[in-house]
Formats: C-alpha cells, structure tokens, sequence
C-alpha cells in the first residue's frame, strides 16, 4: 500500500470510538440514523394527564431522548395512582401533586431530557388566549382520558390552525383501548418501506442498454459467463423476448413462465448462480411499474398554496417530482434509485454497474434540482433534504387526516365501517358511549351495559344494524372496568402511542391515519375510520 | 401512609386501602367473555399476591419492562434470571439502569429497583445462565416469561419445560410465555408444553440469519459487510492466530474497521463503517423502549390473564409490524407432529445414496426447520460422528466421508443431538 494511502486510513480510523451519546442511542440509531435524533431532541411534548397510562407513554419518549415534556394535571396522588403507576414513589406520593411526583421519576430516565410539572387546570387555560397559545406553543400534545367536554375544547383550538400541533387523544377502559392522531397533514420522506425501488430494468438508461447490447455470452469465458449480474441477464432477455413478440414483454402466467424458463436455459453448469437468481428476480420484468398507484395519487393531487402550508417544502419537491416525470429530458419515470441490491456476480462487475446507477442517479438528480429552481426560485430547501426526497421518491407518503370526533359524526363512514370491520368499530363506540356518559355525569361503577348499548346505539343512529355478539363482548368489558387504568393496558399504550409519536416527530416510518383500536382480551388490534 | 411488616426477613410494606382499586375492577366481576371458572374476589386476589410465584427469564430490553408491569399488576413472589451486565447502549430502553450501574449484573440491578420502587413485592434475582438450573428448580413456579434475544435459550427453556410435563402431574405444566422484539416489530406468544404449539414447533418462522459465502467473502466481495466479514472471519485468524476476538472491546472493533475500510478501498466498495462493523460482527439488532414496552404488556397481560382466569389468555400467538401505520396478526400456531421436542414422530428425511455422513451434517445445519449447529449423529447403538469427546470424535472422524447408506439401512432412523440442546431429534433416513 503507498503511503498517503495509508496515512489516510490511520487518519479516518483515528478518533473513531463514537462518543457516549452514540453508544447510548446505538441501538435506535440504527432505526431513525442522527436526523431522526435531531427531530426527536428538539421536540416539546404536552401530556396533560399524569396517569399511569401517561407516564408509561412518557417514559417511551423520554428514554430515546425528547427535548422536553410538560406534565399538565392538577390532580393530586390517590391511592389508586400510587398503586397503578411505576412513575410515583408508592403511597410516598399521595396526597402531593401527580405531576411533580412524576416528573423528577421520568427526568431521571435520561439526563439530557427537560421535563416541567405544571399544575394549572387545563379547563381554565383553554379559556384564556395566554392559556390557549402556551397549548399550541408544543410540538405534539398527548391527553389520556379526558372529559369529552374538555377534549372537544383542546381539540377545537389545535385544529383552528395548520401550524398547531398534532393531538393524539388516547382512551381506555380495562382491557380495551384507542387512540386518534389529529392531524391536517402529515409528510414521510423516509417512510423505510421494506419495498425494493424499481432498477428500471424494463427501461434501461442508455449507458445500462449499452453494456447489455455489447454483452455477448459466446465471447465470454467460463468464470465471465457465471458472473453476468442478473439485471443484465434480464436486460437482454427481455430484448430478445421483445423482438420476437412484436415489442411487447411477458404478460400471461405462461409467458412469464416462457420467460423464466429462457433466462434459467442460460445456465450452462449447475454452479451458476447468477442465472438461478434471475430467474427469481424475473418478477421484476412484469411487476414493476414506472409510477407505483401511491405515487401516483400523491402526483395527481392539487396542487397546495405554498404561501400558507406548513409544509410548502415537501409540496413543492411535489410538484417538482411531477415536472420531473414529464419532462423531456428526464427519464419519463421517478428518479433512479442508486442503491442496488446484491447479486451473484464478481466484484469488478458489481462495481461497475453500481458506479453506473451512481452516475444516472447523479444526473438525474441534477434535472431534478433544476427543475426545482427553475419553478421554486425563492424557496430555499436543504440540499440533504432535496437529495432525500429524490433518493425516496419511490416511496414517499402523505397523510390527511380529519379533527378529533370527525368520524363519530360521519354516520356513512361508520356504517361502512360496521361492516367492514365490527369488533373493531364497536369497541371504539363502546368507548365514545362512555365519554359521552361521564360527561352527562353518570356515575362510572352505575353505567350498566344496557345503558352504554343504547348510548351507542343512539351514537350511530337509527336505521344502522349493530353486529349484537361484538356489542355485547365490547359494551360488557366497558362497564366492569370503567375507570380502570390497567398496568399491563397503560404499558400497551404506553409502547404504542409513543411508537407513534416517534414516528411524527421523526418524520420517519408511517404514523397510523384513523384509530387504532385495541382489545387485550382477546389480544388484537386494528385500525378504522381513515379519512 | 402503609405500615411496613416483616416477612420472609425483608421489610415489605402492607397494601394500602385502593392500592388495587385499578386491577380490583377486572378481579371483582367477570366480563362477558371470561370462563365461568373464573373466583371474582378475594380467592383470586389472594392467589395472584400470595401464591402465584413466577419466573422472569431476561432482565434486559423486555425483562425490565416485564418486572415492572408484573410487580403493579400485584405477582409479589417474581424471580429473575440473567447472565448480563449492564452496558451503556441498554440505557436507551433498559429503563431500571442508570449510567452508574453499567458493569453490574442486570438482573441484580433490576430487582433492587423494583423493590424500591413497588413497596411490597419481593423480586429474587440470580446472575447467571438458566442452563445452571435444574428440573427442580424451575418447577416451583407457576408461570414463566422469557424476554430473550437468544434462540437458543429460548430452545433450551422450552424443551426443558415440556420435558418436565408429568401427565400425573397437573401443576409439572408450567405455561411459556414468550416475547421477543427487532426494531419497530415484534411477537408475543402463549406455550402450554405438550398442549399447544412450542417454540421448536415454530422455528422455521425466523428469519434466517444473514450468511455470506466464504468464497464471496474471499473472492468476489461486492457489499461493506462482506469487507467486514472478510476481516473478521479471514483475517483476523490470520493475523492474531489463537487470540480470540472480543467483539465488546473497543480496539478490536476498531481493528476491524481499519481492516475492513481497507479491503473495501482495494476494492471501490464504499459503505465500510465504524456503526456498520460493530452491527456485523456483533450482529447488533435495533431495539427500542417502545416496541417492547408493547410486547412486554402483552406477555404480562397475558400471565396475569393465566393466573387470574379473568379473561382468556392469547391462544396463541400475537405479532406487531409498527412500520407502517400499525399491523397486527392473532392466530394460532399449530403443533409440528415431527417437532423435536413436543412432536415425537421421527422427520423424514430422502437422501441420495452417495450423500456422506458430513454433507448431511451440513444439511441439517442448514434446514431451518432444525438449525442444529454442532450435531452428534448417531444409529440406533452405532456411533456415526460424535463432535466430543476428543476420542470418540476421532474414532468417529473416518465416517464422515462414508455415504449414510453404508451404515444407515434404507427406512432407519438417526439420532442427532447436540450439546446446546437437551433433546434429540429422530431422522427417518429414506435413499431416492
């Protein structure tokens, strides 16, 4: 090895023990890498409930490493708290202040979080402007169990304005549960689909086409012919298809069974591996559209007022993205991936089709920009976020959700849902039934199942068929459990809403879009009333 | 404030007036789909908090959660096994652990902290490896919950507990519940040995490990991680001979990287890093506070499901994917007749005549349904190959390049064991 090569090995390996907050947060980087971190770090989070359910969702958001989290609850410690919640010091705590019992148990946690005990009523902020701008001063506001009432109020404000934050509304009773993000709209760049982008090996980009064209397997020696890499393979054998059925490629199951079977005859040995693995990734030649549906409804939205959305940079790399895909002289597709899978072949091989797709890549991410400037002349986006976009564009989301309660009101979207999805629908009524009967201020060990059946039913309106068996299995747990905040249920909860959170502050992965329902009884969850 | 009385010789605080009013409300009444079986009052409290004494196996990302759950859900009598101690990357989720505490014994720290923290529950902890234990011991309790992140714990506690299944004896049937987690997904699941489906039974349902062909690693590497294996598996024998690498410490992760960013550049592979070299040699697995908050809940709701009856417990498998908004899937594995541990039928197995002893034992190592990784094979009293001791290995050693038709008649059967694994598995030899 020469020696300024070396030298600038020892140099990049000098100084490469990672520091301790990387070894902390190891095993989570590894999921959201430093930019999901960032997002995490500088988030503010509002629980305005220190139940049990509460601090089990904290301790979740806490111990990845959010920026600050106030705990809002005038509530002092009952007896009954400091027996279900891991966060109070036991019957230590009864009788003080839930919030500032719990918030020195979670800081210590992780020491880089800021956490603030605030005992006002969250009745009385929500009544004056300084009450109603510090609650839409956080980055995300989580409430467990609140007073229909009191919820209707907070959600209210946090939908007014598109800029506010999200709301996750969070409900149990026993052994059942839900939860509702509040949402106007959500963007995911890297949604971490676990779906391979397109190699656009139906439509090679000409220095690709070029390799295939000039690929003769008789001139190839016995190590070269079982190290052709299979998007090769299927280039030219879908070259060859074309040209003997009138341009078109596979279409029928045994067609594409014709196909498979020409591209596995290339093997001349049973060691060439190359040729078995093309024919497994043969699917690719049938399967892959240019535009998958997902994004083609993303492209086919109209298009946004930049001036007033919140999220004008995602819409405007929108917009670019579908200038991108009709330009001329672009590739008539979504940009190129330049991240290849592995495949049989030699090293020299590899490389040289990864340098190609790198260098396509480029290109075509440079249209990209400049379609972006030439449109969005003042906006001014991150080069690293552009180049995310372009490299995830195959896979990026957007969410639109509805206010809290949107879809109890919407008698059609629940109707459909009772058919589609029973147990879960009328479980999440069985709990909307019951909000409504603690706000009329019944008595929760009083609500019978009779009463909380006909709230329900009331609830859907007349004329809409409930599935009984599924009302019954849902309105019974309801009412022997009203109040119970569960240890095992809070944990649940506690897991999956911070899961969500995560996901929204991260921007990364898809955050649930309607309710998740859940029913530990018989173990499930599931999801409806998607706007 | 609770009066603290003495008992078993540790100081334990007595239940305050509505310490339970939360739990007591799913204890006191039945709800509409809980067996009538079900004691609602004072028979069930008492024997979740006097009686039920249960095993925790893992006090890492999963056992801390399932520690403290069990402990608020009222099991005052909870054991806790665990052969670790605590590193700094635990503390994004091991939440029992403060920075102080890296370097102690997991479970040690673990059981102090609940004790501190729920007054009135005695956790006894044991550092050290569940193989230490015996029949006997594990027979005291009356459910067990593992939060491992190792196959082959989990093989070994499962195939003891359904080894100790006496059908004389009702109270030998200690239920499994089993979690486990990777990243944003996990799987919750109930084992009732010899009832129902056990964790053998499902072992082709894991992913199989990623394996990088030697001759990949040494000829034709195109990936970072092939740089890596390279460094790790080819070079460092190479060049440290018989020292053994030790993937916790720092200067031999760093040897590696070093190593393998060379190879990659020799090579234009790009992508060799210090995180991603720790992530394959350690074969890290992402893990979050969150998705095991989730799967531990699950496993201790259903323990206390199980010990409670006041609800019926997951039959009995419960699996989350929370990448992409949230998807569940409850269903019931089924038994494997030729599972190894609660099957009893022999696997059939069709070999060529010219197969030798050692292409077999190779096969198997690979079958995902078996994943055996150092078998003894044997023929009814005829020794085939054992691995040990050093003599039988050698008097074995002549029958590996043998074909298994030499000394296996057409329909007979092998006995493969293994030391990691206290079963056998019976193979139905058959030739094509």
């Amino acid at each position: 090895m020469l020696q300024n090569e070396s030298q600038t090995l020892d140099e990049a390996t000098m100084n490469i023990q990672p520091d301790n907050k990387t070894r902390r947060y190891d095993r989570q980087l590894r999921l959201w890498a430093a930019s999901g971190q960032a997002a995490l770090e500088s988030s503010r989070i509002l629980l305005t409930s220190g139940s049990a359910t509460s601090t089990s969702i904290l301790k979740n958001l806490v111990l990845p490493g959010i920026g600050h989290f106030t705990i809002l609850d005038a509530a002092r410690t009952t007896p009954a708290d400091a027996g279900n919640n891991f966060f109070l010091n036991a019957d230590a705590s009864i009788g003080k202040f839930r919030a500032e019992e719990a918030v020195p148990l979670l800081r210590e946690l992780n020491e880089s979080v800021d956490g603030v005990a605030d005992t006002r009523e969250l009745e009385a902020l929500l009544q004056t402007d300084e009450g109603r701008k510090y609650l839409a001063s956080f980055t995300l506001v989580i409430t467990h169990n609140l007073p229909a009432k009191t919820l209707d109020q907070l959600a209210s404000l946090l939908w007014q304005d598109p800029t506010y934050p999200p709301l996750i509304v969070v409900r149990s009773a026993g052994f059942l549960a839900d939860f509702y993000i509040q949402l106007h709209e959500h963007c995911v760049i890297e949604s971490h689909s676990e779906t391979a982008p397109s190699l656009r090996l139906t439509k090679p980009f000409p220095a690709l086409q070029a390799w295939a064209d000039t690929l003769d397997y008789d001139k190839l020696d016995p190590t070269e012919h079982a190290h052709v890499p299979f998007a090769l393979v299927l280039i030219k054998e879908a070259d060859k298809w074309r040209a003997e059925h009138g341009g078109a490629l596979p279409r029928a199951y045994a067609e594409q069974k014709a196909f498979k079977a020409a591209v596995r005859a290339r093997q001349r040995k049973l060691d060439e591996e190359n040729y078995e693995e093309a024919e497994a990734q043969a699917v690719r030649m049938w399967s892959e559209k240019s535009i998958s549906s997902d994004i083609q409804a993303l492209l086919d939205l109209p298009p946004v007022d930049l001036r007033t959305s919140p999220n004008a940079a995602f819409h405007a790399l929108l917009e670019a993205l579908r200038l991108f895909v009709q330009d001329p002289a672009g590739p008539g597709s979504l940009p190129l991936t330049s991240t290849l899978p592995d495949m049989k072949t030699d090293t020299e091989s590899y490389v040289k089709l990864q340098r190609m797709y790198k260098e396509q890549a480029r290109v075509e991410n440079a249209l990209f920009k400049e379609i972006l400037k030439k449109n969005f002349p003042d906006l001014r986006i991150e080069d690293a976020v552009v180049d995310a976009f372009v490299k995830n564009a195959h896979h990026i989301k957007l969410l639109r959700g509805r206010q809290s309660g949107g879809f109890d009101k919407d008698k059609d979207a629940l109707a459909s849902a009772l058919q589609i999805f029973p147990k879960e629908t009328v479980t999440h009524l069985a709990l909307s039934a019951l909000s409504e009967l603690l706000a009329r201020g019944a008595e929760p060990a009083s609500i019978t199942a009779e009463a909380l059946t006909a709230e329900v039913h009331a609830l859907v309106g007349q004329g809409v068929e409930l599935p009984n068996d599924e009302l019954e299995a849902a309105a019974g747990e309801v009412v022997r459990a009203p109040t119970a905040d569960l240890p095992n249920t809070a944990a649940f909860l506690g897991g999956m809403v911070a899961q969500e959170a995560i996901k929204l502050l991260t921007k990364q992965y898809v955050p649930v879009n309607g309710y998740c329902v859940i029913d530990l009884v018989d173990s499930w969850t599931g999801i409806i009333g998607a706007p | 404030m609770a009066t603290t009385i003495v008992m078993n010789g540790a100081a334990v605080a007595a239940d305050w007036p509505g310490r339970y009013h939360h739990v007591d409300q799913v204890l006191d009444r039945p709800g509409p789909r809980t067996d009538p079986s079900f004691q609602a009052g004072d028979e069930v409290k008492d024997f979740l908090r006097d009686k039920c004494k249960i095993l925790v196996i893992g006090a890492g990302g999963l056992g801390c959660e399932i520690l403290a759950n069990l402990a608020l859900s009222g099991f005052k009598d909870i054991h806790v096994i665990d052969m670790d101690t605590i590193d700094i990357s635990n503390l994004n989720r091991q939440f029992l652990f403060r920075p102080k505490n890296v370097g102690k014994p997991k479970a040690t720290v673990a059981a102090e902290f609940i004790m501190a923290r729920v007054p009135g529950v005695k956790v006894t902890p044991y550092y050290g490896k569940i193989q230490d234990k015996d029949e006997d011991y594990y027979m005291q309790f009356k459910l067990v919950i593992c939060g491992l992140d190792s196959v082959e714990a989990r093989r070994w506690i499962n195939a003891t507990l359904v080894n100790m299944v006496d059908p004389e004896n009702p109270e030998s049937l200690k239920p499994l519940i089993d979690g486990g987690t990777e990243g944003f997904k996990g799987q919750a699941r109930v084992i009732l040995p010899t009832i129902s489906s056990c964790y053998e039974c499902s072992l082709d349902m894991l992913n199989k490990p990623t394996a990088f062909p030697i001759c990949t690693i040494a000829n034709t590497p195109r990936l970072p991680e092939h740089c890596i294996e390279w460094a790790s598996v080819l070079e460092w024998p190479r060049v440290h001979g018989d020292k053994k690498m030790d993937t916790d410490d720092p200067e031999h992760i760093g040897w590696l990287y070093k190593t393998a960013l060379a190879r990659g550049k020799e090579f234009n592979i790009e992508g060799v890093t210090y995180s991603l070299t720790q992530g394959v040699v350690k074969n890290i697995i992402p893990a979050i506070a969150s998705t095991n908050a989730i799967i531990a809940a699950s496993c201790c709701n259903e323990a206390f499901k199980i010990a409670t009856s006041s609800a019926a417990y997951l039959n009995n498998y419960f699996m989350l994917i929370g990448t992409d908004s949230v998807y569940s899937f409850t269903f019931e594995h089924e038994k494997r007749p030729e599972c190894p541990v609660c099957g009893g039928e022999a696997v059939d197995i069709t070999i060529s005549k010219d197969l030798t002893v050692d292409k077999l034992i190779e096969t198997l190592i690979e079958r995902q349904d078996i994943q055996i990784k150092k078998p003894s094979l044997s023929s009814g009293p005829k020794h085939l190959y054992f691995q040990a001791p050093p003599q039988l290995e050698e008097a074995t050693r002549p029958n590996l390049e043998k074909p298994v038709s030499e000394l296996v008649a057409d329909g007979g059967e092998i006995t493969v064991t293994a030391t990691t694994l206290p079963f056998s598995l019976s193979l139905r030899i058959h030739y094509s």
